[in-house]
């Protein structure tokens, strides 16, 4: 299996560019704007990285979100400033806005279209997709606030000295 | 006697607009409670807080015990606006205060300061956010033809979303409205077949409103027990969704989108 590299890092600089993108809306201070691009880029790779291996998606997503949140914490021990201010942009991009857009397209088929009663397809998809909307939420949150949970003491010391 | 309650009567008013700030900035319950109660430590007082998403109930108690006097309050928090600036800011000066203590008037001025200062004009966001919708038509795969698309669905839906702001006072409704008018723009980018992949543009446009920040921070809240403050956020989190949702259907009813 080849992995390809070009790829890879086209998708990871655009994750990166979305994740600055939210950074800006939600009014980062001006000197985080590089961070939050890099945390981005890797959330990306990453992601992207274990897609191409054949992992699941949701996996994928848990392991991205995992790094983001133990870099944030890296970072925000350097810079002293809150983890949520670069963490929150960066795993936006990761955000499973697809799947809970083919819940909404299935709902709509599902309502508008009537399909003969053996006929479960876009029920089938509602469900899948709204599951995979989930889980992929959950992974996102746990990933991302585990490693504040485990070194999030540890920080208000270190800035305490 | 009138003088102690003078001294707990301005730092109400300091720690209450400070509480409010972190609230309507994006801050989890549990760093708004850290703050308060940094903050009052630097005053020399005792503060207990009860934090809901609408109002907050602070009581602020002076340390000593034999002679103790307080001042408690109830402040309305305006809608939600976040901000990371202020956030990160109001994190810092709580730590700079506590090292240099202080006074009250002082650490006044410096929230002054952090609250007007405008960071990034509205051209260059609406500019940064539409690059954002344009990135994520191409994650999911599009061309860019679909990046187009959704680089103006995008920027439309700000557009819109920041006239709602000024007309209309319920937030849901200026989802709707925003929501609604991006994924017109995409609707109609597929009603001109503009590339094969215009559909994806139709879920990319619409990216800007996911409520990423109330849900983030609603797990947060459940983590830290802020269990009612964390149900909140999640459910103002899943209405949101809902009416980025009903924006959707709306624009594809319209066009008698099939996919």
């Amino acid at each position: 299996m080849t992995l390809e590299l070009f790829p890879l890092l086209v998708n990871a600089f655009w994750s990166g560019l979305a994740a600055l993108g939210f950074g800006i809306l939600f009014k980062i201070p001006k000197r985080l704007m590089l961070t939050v691009f890099v945390l981005g880029f890797l959330a990306g790779f990453i992601k992207f990285y274990t897609l191409q291996l054949n992992w699941d998606i949701a996996i994928a997503t848990f392991l991205a979100a995992l790094s983001v949140g133990f870099l944030a914490v890296a970072f925000a021990k350097r810079v002293a400033k809150p983890t949520v201010v670069f963490m929150i942009p960066a795993i936006i991009p990761m955000i499973p806005g697809y799947f809970a857009y083919q819940v909404i397209l299935n709902i709509q088929k599902f309502i508008f279209l009537h399909q003969s009663s053996t006929d479960f397809t876009y029920l089938n998809q509602i469900f899948y997709n709204g599951f995979m909307t989930l889980i992929i939420l959950f992974a996102i949150s746990i990933g991302v606030s585990l490693p504040m949970l485990i070194l999030g003491k540890d920080m208000t010391k270190k800035l305490k000295e | 006697m009138g003088d102690k309650h003078q001294a707990l009567k301005n730092g109400f008013l300091l720690i209450s607009e400070i509480a409010v700030l972190l609230m309507q900035s994006g801050a989890n319950t549990k760093r708004v409670i850290d703050n308060i109660n940094r903050f009052s430590s630097v005053l020399g007082f005792k503060s207990y807080a009860l934090i809901s998403h609408k109002s907050i109930i602070i009581t602020l108690k002076t340390e000593n015990q034999s002679d103790q006097h307080s001042y408690t309050n109830v402040i309305q928090i305006p809608a939600y606006k976040i901000n990371f600036y202020i956030v990160s800011e109001i994190s810092r000066l709580s730590w700079i205060a506590l090292e240099k203590q202080w006074s009250c008037k002082i650490m006044q001025q410096k929230i002054e300061v952090i609250k007007n200062q405008q960071l990034y004009s509205y051209a260059l966001t609406a500019f940064f956010v539409s690059m954002a919708g344009a990135s994520f038509a191409k994650l999911f795969g599009g061309d860019y033809r679909s990046m187009i698309i959704s680089f103006i669905a995008t920027l439309i839906g700000m557009i819109v979303a920041k006239q709602a702001q000024k007309y209309f006072l319920n937030p849901y409704l200026k989802t709707y409205l925003a929501s609604l008018a991006a994924s017109l723009v995409a609707s109609y980018g597929i009603y001109l077949h503009f590339g094969d992949k215009a559909h994806i543009a139709l879920a990319t446009s619409v990216l800007f409103l996911v409520p990423g920040v109330p849900l983030i921070n609603s797990f947060n809240d459940l983590y830290n027990n802020h269990i009612l403050n964390g149900s909140v956020r999640f459910i103002s989190g899943f209405m949101t969704v809902l009416f980025i949702g009903l924006g959707l259907i709306t624009a594809m009813i319209l066009f008698n989108t099939k996919l």
